[in-house]
C-alpha cells in the first residue's frame, strides 16, 4: 500500500509546466459500537483512504479525487482536474499558499488511542448502556448508548512546497436516554469528545443525559410572554453553525451575509467575545495547519461585541486584498471536496458568572436546554430566526418547571445585543463551544 | 465488479460463527458536480469511489465493517472483524448465489456521462442569467449541478445476487434578494433517479425562475403572526411535514426501542379521516425509488393510513425478523461506508376530493405556505417543528400578504388529527434526508392540506 506522502507528491509532480497542483491524501480508521439492552446493539469498523487533486491552470480550477488509489491512478485525477479547469472560468483569486512554517501540535495524536482495541470499546459501550438505565427508575431504556474512536492521517503537497501531515486520534460518547411516565416519554441527549476513549469520563455523561430526560417529564406548553432567557451549551451551541456561515469571508464577498457591512461596528453587547483557534490543546476542532497548509491561529471575530472581521482561507484573502491574510480557516470536508471556509474550534469566551448566578438573574424567565429546527428555520443570510425550543421555567432562583412545544423568534443581531452574562461553564460540542448565556429578554410563543 | 466465488468466500468468513444472515453491498460511484456562484463558474469536480461492506447479524445484534479496497485480503479482513462482534459458535452455510432481476424502473434515456461537461455548464449559465433577470433586486446566484451513477452489487449468505444501477441529476438554484436593509433567499432544486432527459421535464430556466421569483418576493414579507391558527400547506409541502413528523415515527428501529409515539397503536386512529398516507419506493425515475433496496429487498408500496388508521411500519430485513413480519423493502444507505437504516422512501400523503382553490377561500385567517425549508422531529415525542421558506397570510379566504420568519410546531399526532380539509391536486418535493450520520435520497408528496389549528412561531402580531 502506497504511503500517503508517495500519492501525495505523485500528483505534484505529474503538473505540466505553469499548472499548481495541490493534492491532499487522507486515511482514517473509525470503530463504532453500541449498546442495547444489555447486548451489542451494533458494531461497525470503517477504514478509508483517498486522493484529492486540486489544479490551477491559467487562473482556472479544477478539482477531481479518487478513493484507495494507486500513484497511476492519482496522476489519472491530475489528468481529470485539468480537464475540469478547463472548463471554469478564469479567477485570478484561485492561489495555492506558499508554505509558512507551521508548529506541532504533538497533543493531537495519542499512541495509546490509536491502539484501543475492540474488546474494550465492547465492554465500555456495554456498560454505558446498563449504567444509565440503572440511574433512574423512570429511566429504563436508551434510544442510543455508543462509544467510538477514531484515528486519521493527512499529508498535504503542492507545487509552491507545501510537504506536511499530520495523524490525530479522536474519542467519542453519545447518550439518549428515554424517561417514562404514564403516556409520556421523554428523552435526553448529552456528548463528549476527547482524544482517547481512556480519557472520556462517560458516568457524567450517562447521568446528564438521564438527569435532562427526567426532568422533562410532565412538561406543558407556556403562554407567549417575554422573558428572560438562560440558554445552555447544548441550546445555545446550536446557533454558532448559524454565526459561522455568516461570518464565512466567502459569503461576506458574495452578498451572502448579514455582517457584511458591519465590521468595526458595535453588533453585540459587550459580554459577547467570540472566536475561533485552531490551537486548543482541548479543542476538538484543533489542527497544526489548515486544509491548505496555512498554519492554524487564533481569530477573534467578535471582541466586547464588536466586530473585528471574518474568517477567511487563502481566495477570500486575496479576493479581498489591502493586505488581508488568510486566517488558517480552510477546511475539508474529506479527499472528495476542495476545501473552503470553515471553522475549527469556534467558541463564545467564557465569563466569570457560574451557572447558578445565571440563572438567579433570570427569575421568572426560561433555562433553554435545547432548540430544535435550526439548519431550517434560522437564515444565515438575513439573521433571521424562528425555531423551537424546550426547557425549564425558572423560579425562586432555580430552575424546575418543564416546558415544551415553544418557539424563539428573533435575529441574530437582536439576540447578541441582548445578551447580558456569560456563564464561566465553556463546554466543546465537537469543534463549537460556548459557555452558559443570559439573554436579557426573548418572546416565547407558546399557546 | 465481483467474482462471485470471492464473494461466496467472504460470505462464507463473515458466517465463521453463524448468525441469522451475512451480506455484501459493493458499490462503485462515478460523480460530476458544478457549481456556479457569483457569476463565475467556480468548480468542477469529478470523483470515482468504490467500496464493500460486509454485515453480519444475530438477532438485532450486528457487525459491520466496511474498506475501499476491493482485493480479496481487505474484503476478507473486512468479513473478520464484522464477524468479531457476534458471539455465536457454529459456522453458517452460503446458499449458491443466484440472480435476481430488477425491472430496470430507473432506467437513464439519455445517461449524464455521455453528456459533455461543456453542457452541463451551459445548463448553469442559463440559470444565472435567467436568476438574474427576474429583478434587480437580485444580488447573488448559485447554481448546483450533480450528476452521479451508482452500480451496486448485493449478495447474502441466503443466495441473493443483486445488480442495479441508479443514475441520479439534480440542478439547484439558490438566489439572495435585497432591497434596502432586508435580504430574502429562495431555493429550487427538482432531482430524480434519471438521465439527462429529467431535465426536459423540469429545465433549469424554470428552476432559476422560481428560485428568483421565491426571493424577490418575500422582499415585501411582513414578520410572522405568533400563535395558534389555521395554516394551509400547498400542494408538495405537506409531504415533507408528514415524512418528518409522522415517517420518521414510523420507522421499526424507532418502534423496536420504544421511541415512537405510534408504538401499539397499528389499527388505531392516529390521524383525521381524510389522511391516506404510503412509503412507495416503485415510482418510475423518483427520487427515493429503486428496483431493490440496499439489502437487496424488492421496492414495495407501504400503505401507513387508511383514512386516519394507521395500517402499519417499516421495516428493514433485521427488524421485519425481530417482529417476525416480512421486510417493507426500506432497509436504505447512503453508501458502502453504512450499515443500512430503516428509512422511508418516497412518502405521500395521497389526494383527496376538495378544490385547492375552496379550501383557501374557505379558510378565513391563517397562514398558506407555499415552501417549507425543512424540519425535525423527536420521534419518542412526536414534537417536530418546521421553518417556512415561502408564506402568505390568508386573510377572508384570499392570500395576501407574504410571511418572513414563520415556523410550524406540534405533535405529530395532534397536528394529523386536525387536518380538515384535503385537496384534489398533488406535487412532489425531493430532499436529502438525514438519519443516523446518514444522507439518503427521499421524495415526498401531498395534495393542498389544511390544518385547522397548529402553531406558528413568528415575531409579528
Amino acid at each position: 500500500m502506497p504511503e500517503l506522502r508517495e500519492l501525495a507528491m505523485a500528483a505534484v509532480q505529474a503538473a505540466a509546466d505553469g499548472e499548481h497542483v495541490e493534492a491532499y491524501a487522507e486515511e482514517n480508521r473509525q470503530t463504532e459500537v453500541s449498546a442495547l439492552r444489555g447486548e451489542v446493539e451494533g458494531m461497525t469498523f470503517a477504514e478509508s483512504r483517498g486522493v484529492g487533486v486540486r489544479l490551477i491552470a491559467d487562473d482556472r480550477l479544477g478539482y477531481a479525487w479518487a478513493a484507495d488509489p494507486t500513484a497511476a491512478e492519482v496522476r489519472d485525477a491530475v489528468a481529470r482536474a485539468r480537464e475540469n479547469a478547463a472548463l471554469a472560468e478564469p479567477d485570478e483569486h484561485h492561489v495555492l499558499p506558499e508554505p509558512q512554517g507551521f508548529e506541532e501540535l504533538p497533543g493531537l495524536f495519542r499512541e495509546e488511542s490509536a491502539r484501543a482495541v475492540a474488546d474494550d470499546k465492547v465492554r465500555m459501550a456495554l456498560e454505558l448502556e446498563a449504567y444509565a438505565v440503572s440511574r433512574d427508575p423512570r429511566v429504563t431504556k436508551v434510544d442510543l448508548a455508543q462509544v467510538g474512536d477514531a484515528v486519521s492521517r493527512s499529508h498535504l503537497a503542492s507545487t509552491t512546497g507545501i510537504d506536511a501531515g499530520y495523524a490525530r486520534t479522536d474519542a467519542w460518547v453519545v447518550v439518549v436516554t428515554l424517561a417514562v411516565e404514564g403516556d409520556e416519554t421523554q428523552t435526553g441527549f448529552s456528548y463528549t469528545i476527547e482524544r482517547g476513549l481512556d480519557q472520556v469520563a462517560w458516568q457524567p455523561i450517562a447521568d446528564e443525559a438521564v438527569g435532562r430526560a427526567v426532568a422533562m417529564l410532565g412538561a406543558t406548553k407556556p403562554i407567549t410572554a417575554k422573558v428572560p432567557v438562560v440558554m445552555d451549551p447544548f441550546a445555545a451551541s446550536n446557533f454558532l453553525g448559524v454565526l459561522a456561515g455568516a461570518l464565512n469571508a466567502d459569503n461576506v464577498l458574495k452578498g451572502r451575509s448579514l455582517f457584511a457591512d458591519m465590521v468595526g461596528q458595535q453588533v453585540g453587547s459587550e459580554h459577547f467575545t467570540l472566536v475561533d483557534d485552531g490551537r486548543r490543546p482541548d479543542g476538538p476542532g484543533s489542527c497544526p495547519f489548515d486544509g491548505e497548509g496555512v498554519p492554524s491561529g487564533r481569530t477573534e471575530l467578535f471582541t466586547a461585541g464588536t466586530l473585528n472581521g471574518f474568517l477567511h482561507d487563502t481566495y477570500t484573502a486575496h479576493r479581498t486584498g489591502g493586505g488581508q491574510r488568510s486566517t488558517g480557516n480552510a477546511k475539508r470536508g474529506g479527499f472528495k471536496s476542495t476545501p473552503g471556509v470553515g471553522t475549527s474550534n469556534f467558541f463564545i469566551e467564557p465569563g466569570a458568572l457560574p451557572f447558578g448566578a445565571l440563572v438567579e438573574k433570570a427569575e421568572g424567565g426560561v433555562l433553554i436546554q435545547d432548540v430544535s429546527g435550526v439548519h431550517s428555520g434560522a437564515n444565515p443570510i438575513s439573521g433571521e430566526f424562528s425555531v423551537g425550543a424546550t426547557g425549564l421555567r425558572i423560579a425562586g432562583g432555580a430552575a424546575g418547571e418543564p416546558l415544551r412545544e415553544m418557539t424563539i423568534a428573533s435575529t441574530l443581531p437582536e439576540m447578541l445585543r441582548s445578551i447580558s452574562g456569560v456563564g464561566d461553564d465553556l463546554r466543546f460540542l465537537s469543534g463549537v463551544g460556548t459557555p452558559s448565556i443570559l439573554i436579557g429578554e426573548m418572546t416565547l410563543a407558546g399557546v | 465488479m465481483l467474482d462471485r466465488d470471492l464473494v461466496a468466500q467472504v460470505l462464507a468468513a463473515a458466517r465463521r460463527k453463524g448468525g441469522a444472515f451475512a451480506e455484501v453491498f459493493v458499490e462503485e460511484r462515478s460523480s460530476t458536480s458544478i457549481r456556479l456562484d457569483d457569476g463565475k463558474v467556480e468548480e468542477l469536480t469529478t470523483g470515482l469511489d468504490r467500496g464493500a461492506g460486509v454485515r453480519v447479524t444475530l438477532g438485532t445484534t450486528y457487525g459491520y465493517a466496511y474498506s475501499n479496497r476491493l482485493d480479496r485480503d481487505s474484503l476478507l479482513e473486512a468479513a473478520e472483524a464484522a464477524s468479531a462482534a457476534l458471539r455465536g459458535d457454529a459456522p453458517g452455510n452460503v446458499v449458491d448465489l443466484t440472480d435476481r432481476e430488477g425491472m430496470g424502473r430507473n432506467r437513464a434515456e439519455r445517461p449524464a456521462a455521455d453528456v459533455p461537461a461543456a453542457t452541463k455548464v451551459g445548463w448553469l449559465r442559463d440559470v444565472d442569467r435567467v436568476a438574474r433577470g427576474v429583478g434587480p433586486e437580485v444580488i447573488q446566484v448559485t447554481g448546483v449541478y450533480g450528476d452521479s451513477l451508482q452500480r451496486r452489487l448485493i449478495a447474502a449468505s441466503d443466495g441473493r445476487w443483486i445488480r442495479e444501477d441508479r443514475p441520479r441529476i439534480r440542478l439547484v438554484a439558490q438566489v439572495v434578494a435585497k432591497r434596502g436593509d432586508v435580504i430574502q433567499t429562495g431555493w429550487c432544486g427538482p432531482a430524480a433517479c434519471a438521465g439527462v432527459e429529467f431535465l426536459d421535464l423540469h429545465p433549469p430556466t424554470e428552476t432559476a425562475d422560481k428560485a428568483a421569483r421565491r426571493a424577490v418576493t418575500m422582499l415585501d414579507s411582513i414578520p410572522a403572526p405568533a400563535g395558534e391558527m389555521a395554516v394551509v400547506l400547498a400542494d408538495g409541502t405537506g409531504g415533507v411535514l408528514f415524512h418528518e413528523a409522522v415517517g420518521h415515527p414510523l420507522e421499526a428501529d424507532a418502534v423496536d426501542k420504544e421511541a415512537s409515539v405510534y408504538r401499539g397503536l397499528i389499527g388505531t386512529k392516529c390521524a383525521s379521516d381524510l389522511v391516506n398516507g404510503v412509503d412507495d419506493a416503485t415510482p418510475a425515475n423518483g427520487w427515493g425509488s429503486f428496483d431493490f433496496d440496499d439489502e437487496g429487498e424488492p421496492a414495495q408500496r407501504t400503505v401507513l393510513f387508511q383514512e386516519g388508521v394507521l395500517q402499519g411500519f417499516l421495516y428493514d430485513r433485521l427488524r421485519a425478523d425481530k417482529a417476525g413480519v416480512a421486510s417493507t423493502g426500506n432497509g436504505r444507505r447512503e453508501s458502502y461506508a453504512f450499515p443500512p437504516v430503516v428509512r422511508m422512501t418516497n412518502t405521500n400523503i395521497l389526494p383527496g376530493a376538495t378544490d385547492p382553490d375552496d379550501i383557501l377561500r374557505s379558510t378565513e385567517r391563517g397562514v398558506y405556505v407555499t415552501s417549507l425549508g425543512g424540519g425535525q422531529v423527536n420521534p419518542a415525542t412526536g414534537d417536530f417543528v418546521f421553518g417556512c421558506a415561502e408564506a402568505f397570510l390568508i386573510e377572508g379566504g384570499q392570500i395576501t400578504t407574504p410571511v418572513r420568519g414563520a415556523n410550524l410546531i406540534g405533535r405529530a399526532t395532534e397536528v394529523m388529527s386536525a387536518v380538515d380539509a384535503v385537496g384534489s391536486d398533488f406535487d412532489s418535493w425531493e430532499g436529502v434526508c438525514g438519519k443516523d450520520g446518514q444522507g439518503a435520497p427521499v421524495g415526498s408528496g401531498s395534495p393542498t392540506l389544511r390544518i385547522a389549528r397548529i402553531t406558528v412561531g413568528g415575531t409579528g402580531a
